[in-house]
C-alpha cells in the first residue's frame, strides 16, 4: 500500500505521516484521540530511516498495547523526532499494516515544503 | 556452459543479459508465456529482477517465476542464490513473512458428506482460528515457551501434544530449522508474536476447505494420498508479527552497517549483510527462528482445523497432512558442490525424486509444491523435479501471483459481488472484512492455470491434482 504525503516541514511531514497510517488501522473510522499524551522518540541516520523507524514504532505500539497513536506533536532535529502522541485505544490490535518499508522511499522537496510516498506492507 | 545455457523450452524463458545494466553481476530469467511476460511488464518486478542480480556474491543467474511481481526491494517471485563463502544474506530476499507457506491435509471424506454441513463448518472454522487482527485470544506464550517455539519449532509442540512425530515426518524440514537462534530475536519481535500462535493472520492469508477435482498423474497422487473426490483443507500463513518484526530489525541493523561493509545497492530496501559476517549470521539465526514460529503457526492452526472436523465427522474427519513447504525463505544448500544461501521470496522449493530433503516417504514422486488460486479458482498440487535444480536452483511458482494492486482491485469490485459470486459457485465464505474480500478477488490475481502451465512445461514442477475451493476463511 502507498501513501504519498506533503507537508511544509520535515516534522509535519511525520505527523502527517502518522496520521494517515492511523486512518488506515482504524479502518477510516473517526475516533477521536483521548487520554494522557505520550512521548515516542526515535533516532536514525537520516531523515528516510527517521520517517521508517518512526513509522515502524508506531505499527509496533498499536500491535502490542492495542493503541492507535493519531495526534502529534513533534519536534525534530536532522537525527531525532521527539513526539507527543494521543491516541485510540481498540479492543482488538490493528493488524491491517505491518511494516513500513524503504522501497521507493524517496523525500523530496516540493514548492512549500516536502513530499514522500510511503510504501507499507499490507 | 552458463546458466541461461539450460533453455527449457524457448517460449517460456526471456532471458535479460548481466549486459544489459553495469551493476549487474549475473544474467536474469524470467519464466513466463507471452501473456505473463506482458503482465509482469506492467510493474516494477524486473527493474527489481535486475537489482537482485546486482548484489554481491550472487551466483549463475537470478530468477523470476511466472507468478512474479513487485514487492519491496525483491520481486515477489524471485529465486537467487549467493555464496556463503563470499556472499550477502538480504532480509528482504526473504520477505517480511518470513516462512510464509502452505500446508494441505487430506481427509477420506467425499464432498457430498462435507457439503450437507458446509455453511456451519465454515462458520466453525472461522470461530474457532483467530484471524484478521493482531492479537490472537487461545495461546499465550510465556517466555521460555515463546523460546522453545523459536529454538525448536514443531518438535516442541510434539511435547505439548500439538503435533505428531509423523506430523514432522512431512513438513519441509520437519517443522523445525536447527540454526534457528531465539536469542538474536529482539523483545518487540518476541513482543509481537507472544500472543500470536495459531492465528491466521489478515492480507492473502486463509483456510480453503477443497475437494480434489482431478487426478492428473495418478502415480505420484498415489504416493501423496490424494484420491479424487476426497475433501482437503489448505492453509496459507505465516509467521505473523514477530516474522515482520525480525525483518524489520535486520534491515535496519544492514542499512546501518552497510557502509562499512562497503556495499552499495541500487535499493536501500534490499540491504543486506555478507552471510559469514557476525551480522549475516545473527540475521540468519533470528530468521529461522521466526522460520520455526511459522511451522509452528501452521501446526497449531492445523490441530483446530482437526479438532473442527472431529467434532463435525467424527473419526471419518480425521485429516493426515500431506506436506507443509514455505515459499518465503533463505536456505543453506549445496548446489554442484558450493554451498549457497539461496533466497526463495514468493518462490517454493521443488525438489526432486532425487534430493536427499525430500521426505522418504516421497522419495519416488518428488516433494510436493501446493499452488493456491486465488479464491474461487483452483489451487494446484505439484511435484518437485530433479531437473528444477539445473533450471531454478529447485525452484517454482508460489500462486497466481498479483496481477492489480489492492487498491485497483477494491476500485474494479466490491466485497458483496466478490461474497455473491463465490455463492453463487457454491463456495461458503467466511470473512471479516468486506474490503478485504474485494482486494483478493480473482480478478486481482493471474491466471493459475496458466502459471502452473508453465511451470509444468518449464519443467520446474510436474501437475499432480487440481483442488476445487469449496469454503473460504479468509483472514
Amino acid at each position: 500500500m502507498r501513501v504519498r504525503i506533503r507537508a511544509p516541514s520535515f516534522g509535519e511531514l511525520a505527523a502527517e505521516a502518522g496520521r494517515a497510517l492511523a486512518r488506515i488501522q482504524l479502518g477510516g473510522v473517526a475516533t477521536p484521540p483521548a487520554g494522557a499524551w505520550r512521548r515516542i522518540e526515535v533516532r536514525a541516520s537520516d531523515r528516510e530511516a527517521l520517517l521508517v523507524d518512526w513509522l515502524n514504532e508506531l505499527i509496533f505500539l498499536a500491535e502490542t498495547e492495542c493503541w492507535v497513536p493519531a495526534e502529534f506533536q513533534v519536534v525534530n532535529t536532522d537525527t531525532t523526532l521527539r513526539v507527543l502522541a494521543r491516541g485510540v485505544s481498540v479492543k482488538e490490535a490493528p493488524a491491517r499494516v505491518k511494516a513500513a518499508t524503504f522501497s521507493g522511499l524517496e523525500i523530496r522537496p516540493i514548492p512549500g515544503g516536502l513530499e514522500a510516498e510511503v510504501v507499507f506492507d499490507v | 556452459m552458463t546458466a541461461l545455457d539450460t533453455i527449457p523450452s524457448a517460449d517460456l524463458v526471456h532471458d535479460i543479459p548481466a549486459t544489459q545494466r553495469r551493476d549487474m553481476r549475473v544474467p536474469a530469467r524470467v519464466f513466463a508465456d507471452d501473456e505473463l511476460w506482458k503482465q509482469i511488464a506492467h510493474d516494477r518486478s524486473l527493474e527489481q529482477l535486475m537489482n537482485v542480480a546486482t548484489l554481491p556474491g550472487v551466483t549463475r543467474c537470478v530468477y523470476a517465476m511466472p507468478d512474479v511481481h513487485e514487492g519491496y526491494g525483491f520481486p515477489v517471485g524471485g529465486v537467487a542464490a549467493m555464496r556463503a563463502s563470499d556472499g550477502v544474506i538480504s532480509p528482504g530476499g526473504v520477505g517480511y513473512d518470513i516462512n510464509c507457506g502452505v500446508r494441505l491435509l487430506i481427509s477420506d471424506l467425499e464432498e457430498d458428506a462435507v457439503r450437507r454441513r458446509l455453511p456451519a463448518l465454515v462458520h466453525e472454522l472461522s470461530r474457532s482460528i483467530p484471524s484478521g487482527t493482531g492479537r490472537g485470544t487461545r495461546v499465550s506464550l510465556n517466555d521460555a515457551e515463546l523460546d522453545r517455539v523459536l529454538g525448536e519449532g514443531c518438535r516442541y509442540l510434539v511435547q505439548r501434544g500439538q503435533a505428531t512425530p509423523e506430523d514432522l515426518e512431512t513438513i519441509e524440514a520437519g517443522g523445525s530449522l536447527m540454526r534457528a537462534d531465539p536469542g538474536v530475536v529482539s523483545p518487540r519481535a518476541k513482543a509481537r508474536g507472544r500472543d500470536q500462535l495459531g492465528t491466521l493472520g489478515s492480507g492473502n492469508h486463509f483456510i480453503e476447505v477443497q475437494t480434489i477435482e482431478t487426478v492428473i498423474e495418478p502415480t505420484i497422487a498415489h504416493v501423496y494420498g490424494v484420491e479424487a473426490g476426497r475433501v482437503a483443507v489448505l492453509v496459507h500463513t505465516g509467521s505473523r508479527g514477530l516474522g515482520h518484526q525480525v525483518c524489520t530489525d535486520y534491515v535496519r541493523l544492514m542499512d546501518r552497517i552497510m557502509p562499512t561493509s562497503g556495499i552499495t545497492l541500487p535499493d536501500r530496501e534490499l540491504a543486506c549483510a555478507p552471510f559469514a559476517s557476525p551480522e549475516g549470521q545473527r540475521y540468519f539465526g533470528a530468521m529461522c527462528a521466526a522460520a520455526n514460529f511459522a511451522f509452528a503457526n501452521r501446526q497449531t492452526i492445523s490441530q483446530r482445523v482437526r479438532d473442527v472436523f472431529q467434532r463435525f465427522f467424527g473419526d471419518a474427519g480425521r485429516l493426515r497432512l500431506v506436506y507443509d513447504v514455505a515459499h518465503n525463505m533463505a536456505k543453506l544448500e549445496e548446489h554442484d558442490g558450493e554451498l549457497l544461501c539461496v533466497h526463495r521470496k514468493g518462490a517454493t522449493r521443488a525438489f526432486g525424486p532425487g534430493h536427499p530433503e525430500t521426505p522418504e516417504r516421497y522419495r519416488a514422486a518428488g516433494q510436493p509444491v501446493f499452488i493456491p488460486g486465488s479464491m474461487g479458482t483452483r489451487s494446484y498440487i505439484l511435484a518437485g523435479t530433479d531437473a528444477a535444480l539445473g533450471l531454478s536452483f529447485g525452484s517454482t511458482c508460489h500462486g497466481a501471483g498479483r496481477a492489480m494492486s489492492r487498491h485497483a482491485a477494491k476500485r474494479a469490485t466490491s466485497g458483496h459481488a466478490v461474497r455473491q459470486a463465490l455463492e453463487a459457485q457454491g463456495i461458503a465464505v467466511a470473512c471479516p472484512s468486506s474490503g478485504e474480500l474485494a482486494e483478493e478477488a480473482p480478478l486481482a490475481y493471474k491466471d493459475v492455470e496458466r502459471v502452473v502451465d508453465v511451470v509444468h512445461r518449464a519443467g520446474l514442477a510436474r501437475r499432480v491434482a487440481r483442488l476445487r475451493p469449496i469454503g473460504v476463511i479468509k483472514g
